[in-house]
């Protein structure tokens, strides 16, 4: 039990660390079109290579930053439904560090 | 020159676009259109399109049309003539292999890569048919996009739309309802919702149906009826005379279903077919499945807490949506809204065009390395279309030995040659050699631009690549995925890899525990992991999509051993798995091997009443608890089981396509029935939600870490706003959170292994090994009494793998071998 619980809190923490906003490195109030041009920044700088867009801080250190990820992150932020939970997550997370 | 393929039930376009404009490539007989139809003659040549279809009445056995609703299945169509036998995805194939001959013949360059078309409510082992189709056509690179967001694409370019669109998409063989929203030229799919088995065939067989019955009034010919496989030959002949009245009807107001020699009476007499059809009888024919269409329509509507006023325009897709009745019936409920200048027949591959455009898909055969210019390397990445008035740039140079960096570049506009205000700009080389640069676009239209690089004096730098273009249009980032995909979990829970939506190519790891050991290089021993698509939260309700095994392990797998599972879905739609295994340094990959299941008949007769037993039941339940809306969600039953038991009888007669409708009804019943269960069970999860509560606050805020209480404190707020939404799959996997979380901080408290050890020595006979849960359990007691409390958790973690999820959990999350 002691492994399947900390293999639950692990993957729970993993789709924490994927937070849009923490991904994105945008601020929660940010605006659609401003995530979406940070976004498309973000992709040209990774398919280009450049070392400064392939890791995004966390509250647990630095994490590996891919296309899939800022795609994602992206559309969970068009929606707004799904945009309101990633923000209730981002300022929990905000208050927690 | 960017491609896009419509590849439909009835019939298939190809459309191109340069960059301004987009145009329909014309078959060689100088039609938009080509028939879905392939024809294998006795030497084995294959003809795709009118010249197959011509051989449609005379030789049905070697003729194959509407195969695009079998895609997926392993359902091979035989064609006796030859003896060859292709499956869904290779007739596909031909015909997409057969556009893009003509798109040579028009273009001069065979295309490597295009966009094609599916349906939204396509699941993974369909899109990845389709996919497979492209590359047997002999395409590198194939890109899928669902038609509802083509058909928008195609409606909404170089317009400065905003709001609400209902793209209406009644193709051949499915309907696809999708509300769209345009903000800022963004288009985001809102929802969809559709059937998959209603479309133009639909139609035709309710009037095959109404003209068998009017034959039967008048002779007497039993053995006419679609659940005689002998009867084929005559039916084809008459539902091609049936298509063919009804698509007159949209133009007259009556015509005639007429075969001569259709068929002989018992007698042996030949029976000539002449049956005089008005569009009002037509419209009374087909009027259950408009109502069908509708009703469609209104649950989307509904789901998404919008009315028809919401929408501000609709467009229609499909040629049954010329049918005058579905027009006027869906036009009115968004009072006459309707896009204008659309060809339902091309928009959508008008639109995958467009959307090969957005993903850079170029279909123009690599230049050849002798034709590249001299000069420094720079590699420039941009967006190829975009709703961004003001997108990023970047470039890279890739530097070979002895070349430096320029000093900096300059970015000039050279078409339009210019915008207000806006001016060529210079941006300085960072030490990685790169640049980005942000640049300004005219709207709705292409836009050139061309990098000049320059030395710290000024000097001009020749660069290999210099000239880049944006186009300035609707946008849209990536197709959605049309469902969750995820893991089954021996427990019956599902691990959500991918929510529905989640633009593809995506790619995500979760770390798991076997819940059984696998024996060392044993072929027979397998762990299995299953991948399932669907919506529920708990695993045997979703639909299993694939499995990867752990089989010929080089060592012994105890259970409970660390599993880290990849999935990789990439933007065709399909599904690479990988597991590492660390105990054994061990990684098993495998690209799902993705099918839509195939039942028998006999399966299916026996699912249909294992259904209805099922309906009885809960409906009993749900009027014993007096709950309205767990009686309400089985309203819809009672008229799927009819649909799926006429469905049944037809597939008796061989009808393969029928076979999977009855699969996919039953399915859509089980939701209802499913929906009926969670209302009931509502009571029992809002208790154990209450529950939990009580008994993790306490123990969190003592034994655990902030991480772990900062974590609680958010899954309970989900979980009671979850509770206040009456929303059971939300609060599932909250409360799933709340255990692990909850648990896993009780272990910091040092009596709580005594407990532990307590509970598993009283059910020590339910272990898998009872021998060894009991020599573990007298060790773990040993290290108890020592005081090594490391050394108790770590045997009280194999003592758990001992105790797998119940058998009949396993059993319904498809054998899972992890948690």
């Amino acid at each position: 039990m002691a492994i399947a619980q900390s293999s639950a809190i692990h993957n729970l923490l993993l789709r924490h660390l994927e937070n849009p906003f923490l991904v994105l490195e945008v601020a929660v109030t940010a605006e659609i079109g401003d995530i979406e041009r940070q976004a498309q920044k973000l992709l040209a700088m990774l398919a280009a290579g450049l070392v400064e867009a392939d890791r995004y801080p966390t509250p647990l250190g630095q994490r590996a930053r891919t296309p899939e990820l800022v795609r994602m992150a992206t559309s969970e932020l068009r929606d707004p439904a799904r945009r309101l939970l990633h923000e209730f997550w981002a300022c929990g997370w905000r208050r927690a560090s | 020159m960017f491609i896009g393929i419509d590849l439909g039930t009835s019939n298939s376009t190809l459309a191109v676009f340069d960059g301004e404009a987009v145009t329909v490539v014309a078959n060689s007989l100088g039609e938009n259109l080509t028939p879905s139809v392939v024809r294998v003659d006795s030497r084995g040549n294959v003809s795709v399109g009118r010249k197959a279809q011509r051989f449609i009445e005379t030789d049905p056995g070697n003729v194959c049309a509407e195969f695009k609703r079998l895609m997926g299945t392993a359902d091979a169509q035989q064609f006796p003539a030859s003896g060859k036998s292709l499956l869904p995805e290779e007739l596909s194939g031909h015909v997409v292999s057969a556009l893009l001959a003509n798109a040579r013949d028009s273009l001069g360059f065979l295309p490597r890569a295009a966009v094609i078309s599916t349906p939204a409510l396509f699941e993974l082992p369909q899109n990845h048919a389709t996919g497979k189709a492209g590359k047997l056509a002999g395409l590198d690179d194939v890109v899928l996009i669902q038609e509802p967001i083509a058909a928008a694409i195609a409606a909404g370019w170089r317009q400065d739309l905003q709001g609400t669109w209902l793209v209406f998409d009644l193709g051949g063989g499915t309907l696809d309802v999708s509300l769209l929203e345009t903000k800022e030229g963004r288009l985001r799919v809102v929802d969809h919702a559709g059937d998959n088995f209603l479309g133009g065939k639909d139609l035709d067989h309710a009037v095959v149906d109404w003209a068998l019955r009017q034959i039967h009034r008048h002779f007497r010919v039993p053995d006419l009826n679609r659940a005689n496989p002998r009867a084929t030959r005559s039916l084809v002949r008459l539902k091609a005379a049936c298509e063919q009245t009804r698509v007159e009807l949209s133009r007259v107001g009556e015509s005639v279903v007429a075969v001569p020699g259709l068929c002989s009476d018992l007698e042996g007499n030949a029976i000539d077919v002449e049956l005089p059809l008005t569009r009002a009888e037509l419209e009374a024919v087909v009027g259950p499945l408009l109502v069908r269409a509708e009703a469609v329509v209104l649950r989307l509507l509904a789901q998404n807490h919008r009315l028809p006023a919401d929408v501000a325009q609709v467009v229609f897709v499909g040629g049954p949506t010329f049918t005058p009745a579905l027009r006027s019936r869906i036009g009115e409920m968004f009072g006459g809204r309707v896009a204008e200048g659309v060809d339902p027949m091309t928009t959508v591959a008008r639109g995958a065009a467009l959307y090969a455009a957005t993903s850079g898909l170029d279909a123009r055969p690599a230049m050849p390395a002798s034709t590249a210019r001299s000069g420094l390397s720079l590699r420039i990445e941009h967006p190829a279309v975009t709703a961004d008035a003001e997108p990023f740039v970047v470039g890279r140079f890739l530097l070979a030995r002895g070349e430096t960096s320029p000093h900096h570049v300059r970015v000039q506009r050279r078409e339009p040659p210019a915008i207000d205000g806006v001016g060529d700009q210079d941006v300085a080389i960072s030490t990685e050699g790169s640049f980005v640069a942000q640049v300004a676009l005219a709207k709705h239209r292409k836009n050139c631009f061309r990098v000049s690089a320059f030395a710290p004096d000024g000097k001009a730098i020749e660069l290999a690549t210099s000239d880049f273009t944006i186009v300035h249009g609707v946008s849209v980032a990536d197709p959605p995925l049309a469902r969750t995909v995820g893991l089954a979990c021996a427990d019956d829970s599902m691990q959500t890899y991918f929510c529905k939506g989640t633009p593809l190519p995506a790619r995500r790891m979760f770390v798991h525990q076997t819940v059984k050991a696998v024996a060392a290089r044993s072929h027979d021993d397998a762990l299995l992991i299953p991948v399932v698509q669907g919506e529920s939260f708990r695993a045997h309700r979703n639909r299993l999509i694939g499995t990867l095994e752990i089989r010929g392990v080089n060592k012994d797998l105890p259970a409970g051993s660390r599993v880290e599972v990849t999935l990789h879905l990439d933007r065709s739609g399909q599904l690479h798995t990988r597991a590492d295994v660390p105990a054994i340094g061990q990684t098993f990959e495998d690209v799902v091997h993705v099918l839509v299941p195939s039942a028998s008949v006999e399966t299916l007769v026996v699912q249909l009443a294992a259904t209805v037993k099922r309906i009885e039941e809960v409906r009993k339940r749900a009027f014993q608890s007096g709950v309205a809306a767990a009686v309400q969600a089985l309203d819809g039953a009672p008229l799927l089981l009819d649909d799926a038991e006429h469905t049944l009888d037809i597939a008796k007669g061989g009808d393969r396509d029928a076979a999977q409708r009855v699969e996919r009804l039953l399915s859509e019943i089980d939701a209802g029935v499913d929906e009926a269960e969670a209302v009931l069970a509502w009571p029992d999860l809002d208790a154990e939600a209450e529950r939990c509560s009580l008994l993790y606050t306490g123990l969190v805020a003592q034994w655990g870490t902030s991480t772990e209480q900062g974590l609680f404190d958010q899954a309970l707020r989900a979980a009671t706003q979850a509770r206040a939404m009456r929303n059971p799959p939300e609060l599932e996997r909250q409360l799933q959170a709340m255990h692990a979380i909850g648990k896993a901080s009780y272990c910091r408290n040092p009596r709580s292994s005594a407990s532990e050890l307590d509970w598993l020595s009283s059910h020590v006979v339910d272990a898998l090994n009872v021998a060894e849960a009991n020599r573990l359990i007298e060790h773990a007691r040993a290290a108890m009494q020592r005081e090594d409390h490391f050394c108790v958790r770590g045997l009280l973690s194999q003592l758990w793998s001992l105790f797998p999820s119940s058998v009949e959990e396993r059993r319904k999350s498809f054998g899972s071998g992890i948690r």
